[in-house]
């Protein structure tokens, strides 16, 4: 890139525009990269993009004892190439207005989702539909945490013996879309 | 667009969805200005049952002039597709009758069930046999919310009955009931 630079800056001195026209793709960006290192400028690191990957679906089974809470967590890899790292999420069911709801039929049981910006967790905030949980930081230094931290976040998915033990029994299915955004 | 890469990751989350046992595979984000994953969750819920709300009965200084009655709200709830069930009582007399006794003197009662409440008669019960084709009116596995309850359970002893025990005595005995998903 800084080569690519030079050989433009001499050409803009001799012919500035056939030199625009040979080297404008490249010229363009190599000038913003320069002047980015030149300033230091930090803001110039960042894509400001982010990815959600290492997602698994949920399988409860069976779920036998209707009088306590059948939870599942996993860790997923949660990538925010911000300055800061930061994301937010925000999730949403297949239930009427996205709600969290599992339907069996025309039988329906609603389940909580919870996050956390570290791994490793049973729980953490609870995810209203539709809204974004914000301010998390993500430790990933590698898109799907092919590198560095293998995970980042933790999922979690309740189902709460108060939605079991009222819900008509049966086989349910449903799903989570989960969208993630820099911050 | 790399369809052969397209390929790959479909042919992944029909492999992740067999193993999950679930109808769709999660799938993975890209990288961008967002990034959106997915995956499914899938629970079953088998069928139960559960009887609660039971009191125990007392009948103290019975007139043996008068049959003697005692009728009590239960809460029964069932989750299959009906809210169906049945009840089966047995006693603690010989084999399982619904009799109570002081040592050597028993004296038998007799049981009634109905698939409502504040009923003060129902179904007779035989020991053993299975009252079956009943609904519950229940939304709480413990009538904590919705119907306070939703049964009616009733013990008789008749007046002939209550003539051939001896006075002054206390005589005891157990019901157990037994509800079953229908």
């Amino acid at each position: 890139m800084a080569r690519n630079l030079a050989s433009a800056t001499v050409r803009l001195s001799g012919n500035g525009t056939v030199a625009l026209a040979r080297w404008g793709v490249r010229l363009v960006p190599a000038l913003a990269c320069a002047f980015g290192l030149l300033l230091g400028d930090p803001l110039a690191a960042a894509s400001n993009k982010v990815r959600i990957s290492n997602l698994s679906d949920v399988a409860f089974g069976s779920v036998l004892n209707l009088s306590i809470d059948a939870v599942r967590s996993q860790n997923v890899c949660l990538f925010a190439d911000t300055n800061t790292n930061n994301y937010n999420i925000t999730a949403s069911g297949t239930g009427p207005s996205g709600a969290f709801q599992l339907s069996s039929g025309a039988a329906a049981m609603a389940f909580e989702v919870q996050w956390s910006s570290a791994v490793g967790q049973s729980s953490g905030a609870t995810l209203t539909p539709n809204v974004p949980l914000t301010g998390q930081v993500s430790a990933a230094t590698h898109q799907t945490c092919g590198n560095g931290p293998a995970t980042s976040a933790s999922l979690v998915v309740v189902l709460r013996s108060a939605a079991l033990s009222s819900a008509k029994a049966g086989a349910y299915a449903g799903s989570l879309t989960l969208v993630v955004g820099p911050e | 667009m790399d369809y052969s890469r397209l390929g790959r990751v479909a042919s992944a989350a029909v492999v992740a969805a067999m193993v999950h046992g679930t109808a769709v595979a999660a799938t993975q984000g890209t990288l961008g200005t967002t990034s959106t994953g997915s995956i499914s969750i899938g629970a079953s819920v088998p069928n139960r049952v559960q009887l609660t709300g039971l009191t125990d009965v007392t009948f103290a200084n019975q007139d043996p002039a008068s049959n003697a009655s005692n009728a009590q709200n239960v809460c029964v709830w069932s989750n299959t597709s009906t809210k169906g069930y049945n009840v089966t009582a047995s006693g603690s007399g010989a084999a399982n009758a619904f009799t109570l006794a002081n040592g050597a003197l028993t004296v038998p009662f007799s049981v009634e069930w109905a698939g409502s409440s504040n009923q003060s008669s129902g179904s007779a019960l035989t020991s053993g046999s299975a009252l079956t084709g009943l609904t519950s009116t229940a939304t709480n596995a413990t009538c904590s919310s919705g119907a306070t309850s939703s049964a009616s359970l009733i013990v008789r002893i008749s007046s002939a009955n209550l003539q051939s025990m001896q006075a002054a005595t206390t005589y005891t005995g157990t019901l157990t009931l037994v509800v079953a998903p229908e």
